[in-house]
């Protein structure tokens, strides 16, 4: 059988497909058709020759096969230092066979290669800093996870998370009414609490235009309100766009290069239609790579820059406490030890980790802030990065990865750990319910609401007192 | 067969070395692509010539990268062995000498001593490089022979040279050893994974400009890289 039903090289195009997909529990007949796709030798190699350019081939050639990768790699290092894990070895026995045999690879080889590009390896791209020729095998990896989806050898929940996108460019099922009307409850729910409190979608020409993680709106619309509450507080014009508010990217994770270009085109159509002088985006690694860091490329902008200026919510925290938009009350600070989660994807792929640690000296009383090592730059990923999260094939592989993030919390001694990002906070969540070490974990949001100070003219009325 | 071996011989090496390396170097960048590689090669000229001057620089030096400090041992493999192929050779007074006498010029050269000991540590480095390459099994599932290959292709102009310096009496077999030695490897150069002679500067400086402009190098104090 050259393709089945569930796993084909078909990308995901239409809601039906996709419920057909999801419908398939767990995957178990795609998985099982998998053992049955055959490889389309020819596309394969047609596609290399086209996208396999000098930086990735000369990487491949000029790797000293010296594995000062080895330590700098999470999953080598919690694994018990099993040799198949050093990144260089990853790499090359994947992408590199298939260079070297010109694309002439059966099924059970990509079957192994998917396992390594989503199992082992979550492009963090911690290893390219200690490698002495810069060699990025986490940005190698998302080349081969682009070639793998190509052929049908992606794992399903991912396949549907593309599909998502192509569908609704969502990670989720949420269609423009079901987030305008979210954003219009939200808004009413925070009536009595907040008069005045708006959400304003489509506002044209506004200062912000806030982005978000489509489970925001799906799961924790909360979140949501927070985002309001504290642009209200701060006082800024800000706007959410009626389409074009999501940020995130499964088919990034996925390397479905062309669902990843629709996406980021849809928010890029917001931001020129609304005209914000510039975007925020919510409290989310992977999405700001995909929309800020990587969406620029596959939109076809050569400056590498969005259509206007973008920041990580981090940013906008960072300005809005310096400039005294917010402003935090002492009394309400952290007064017990918390740490910080560096998310790759802005820290080490954005350079915000000073930003990050200046939002830290406003809201944790001094003292209390006890930093994981290693850390910034330099951190391990959650264990949960680049899709492994939500990969039920691959969860016992997952659950050994958070051991890292364990053991780095634990030695913190912490109680809180902070994590402005949807996937390490994940990531934490899990950890605390597979290991149990009796930690708290939060957003960003939800601490700056406890402690800040609300000026008096947004406060409700009292009613009493108005008679 | 002397005269052969350090008239045309020597120049085709040499001719081969030149125009390979620049061969590979063009074809790097020629395979540059800023949207497949997803890095603004064309923009912001100064944070891109700052990131990549900066990358190359911090790995030069010794010590100077968080790895090179995070492997000591290694990383004094890593000069030692370096300095031995391309610090000695190029100020080895015999190799001075035989400039000026062909071309009448000539620069400061090492004191015998020193480039004896640089050349014999190059030596015990590469030893020690071969050896991690087996003990270590992280190193180990990595190694092929084609970095055996490159490693003897290295090493054996560097021992043929200390033997021939030091051979008391005549018999030039073990010059003209080093002569057909130090040819393979200029030949191998451009074609093996020794092109890293100049393609290390090419990634390096590419990383550099990826970081240096598109991941954070623009925000915060700049990731060094
Ligand atoms: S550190 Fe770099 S050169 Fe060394 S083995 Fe790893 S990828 Fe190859
Ligand atoms: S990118 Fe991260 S997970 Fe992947 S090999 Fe490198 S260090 Fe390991
Ligand atoms: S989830 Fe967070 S820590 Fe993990 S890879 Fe993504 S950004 Fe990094």
């Amino acid at each position: 059988m050259p393709e089945g039903i569930y796993c084909n090289k078909t990308p995901i195009t239409t809601e039906e497909a996709l419920k057909a997909l999801l419908s398939d529990t767990r995957g178990t007949k795609y998985y099982a058709e998998m053992e049955q796709l055959e490889v389309d030798r020819e596309k394969l190699w047609a596609t290399i020759q086209k996208t396999f350019k000098s930086r990735m081939q000369t990487w491949l050639d000029v790797c000293a096969r010296c594995g000062l990768c080895a330590d700098s790699c999470f999953l080598y290092l919690v694994n018990d230092r099993n040799p198949e894990q050093v990144p260089s070895y990853k790499i090359h026995s994947t992408l590199g066979e298939i260079i070297k045999r010109k694309g002439d690879v059966d099924g059970a080889f990509m079957r192994h290669a998917m396992e390594v590009a989503w199992s082992r390896c979550t492009c963090c791209n911690r290893c390219a800093q200690f490698c002495p020729h810069g060699i990025d095998i986490g940005v190698m990896m998302g080349y081969t996870r682009g070639l793998l989806y190509s052929q049908g050898f992606v794992p399903w929940e991912l396949k549907i998370g593309a599909g998502m996108h192509r569908v609704y460019r969502a990670q989720m099922d949420v269609t423009t009414e079901d987030w305008v009307e979210t954003c219009e409850w939200m808004a009413e729910e925070q009536q009595d609490d907040w008069p005045g409190l708006e959400i304003p979608v489509d506002k044209e020409d506004a200062d912000i235009m806030y982005t978000c993680n489509a489970r925001e709106p799906k799961h924790y619309p909360e979140d949501l309100a927070e985002a309001a509450i504290l642009f209200h507080i701060a006082g800024e014009n800000w706007t959410v766009p009626s389409e074009g508010w999501e940020q995130t990217s499964l088919s990034m994770f996925a390397g479905d290069w062309e669902a990843c270009k629709l996406q980021v085109q849809t928010v890029y159509a917001a931001i020129e239609r609304l005209r914000p002088k510039r975007v925020v985006g919510t409290e989310c690694g992977h999405a700001h790579r995909a929309t800020v860091v990587e969406g620029p490329y596959w939109a076809g902008r050569p400056d590498g820059q969005p259509p206007a200026p973008y920041i990580h919510y981090v940013q906008w925290v960072a300005e809005a406490l310096r400039e005294g938009k917010l402003k935090i009350d002492p009394a309400k600070r952290i007064k017990q030890p918390v740490t910080y989660q560096d998310s790759c994807n802005y820290i080490r792929n954005w350079g915000l980790a000073e930003t990050a640690r200046e939002i830290l000296s406003y809201i944790v009383e001094p003292g209390y802030l006890v930093e994981m090592t290693p850390n910034k730059e330099y951190n391990y990923c959650c264990g949960g990065g680049g899709g492994f999260n939500g990969i039920g094939k691959f969860r016992p592989m997952r659950n050994k990865a958070l051991l890292t993030k364990r053991d780095q919390i634990l030695a913190t001694g912490a109680k809180l750990v902070i994590a402005p990002c949807h996937n390490c906070w994940d990531a934490i969540r899990d950890l605390e319910e597979e290991y149990h070490i009796h930690i708290d974990w939060s957003f960003l949001k939800p601490l700056l609401l406890k402690m800040v100070i609300v000026p008096e003219h947004l406060l409700p009325k009292d009613e009493d007192s108005e008679e | 067969m002397y005269a052969f071996l350090t008239g045309p011989m020597l120049w085709l090496s040499f001719a081969i070395f030149v125009i390979g390396c620049a061969w590979r170097v063009v074809k790097y960048v020629k395979g540059l692509s800023w949207q497949l590689d997803r890095v603004p090669y064309g923009y912001y000229r100064e944070l891109a010539w700052k990131g990549a001057l900066k990358s190359i620089f911090h790995w030069i030096t010794p010590y100077g990268s968080r790895s090179w400090r995070f492997k000591p041992l290694y990383a004094a493999a890593f000069f030692l062995l370096h300095i031995g192929l391309v610090i000695v050779p190029l100020f080895l007074f015999a190799h001075v000498m035989l400039v000026s006498e062909r071309f009448g010029i000539s620069w400061p050269t090492l004191p015998a001593g020193l480039a004896d000991a640089l050349t014999i540590l190059a030596l015990a480095a590469g030893a020690f490089i071969l050896l991690r390459r087996f003990a270590l099994p992280e190193v180990r599932i990595i190694t092929t022979p084609h970095d055996l290959w490159i490693m003897a292709i290295s090493l054996a102009p560097l021992l043929t040279g200390f033997v021939a310096a030091h051979q008391a009496g005549e018999g030039n077999g073990w010059l003209l050893a080093h002569i057909v030695t130090g040819e393979i490897w200029l030949v191998a150069i451009p074609f093996t994974k020794l092109s890293h002679v100049v393609l290390f500067f090419c990634s390096r400086a590419q990383i550099g400009v990826d970081f240096g402009v598109k991941r954070g190098g623009q925000r915060g104090r700049g990731i060094v890289w």
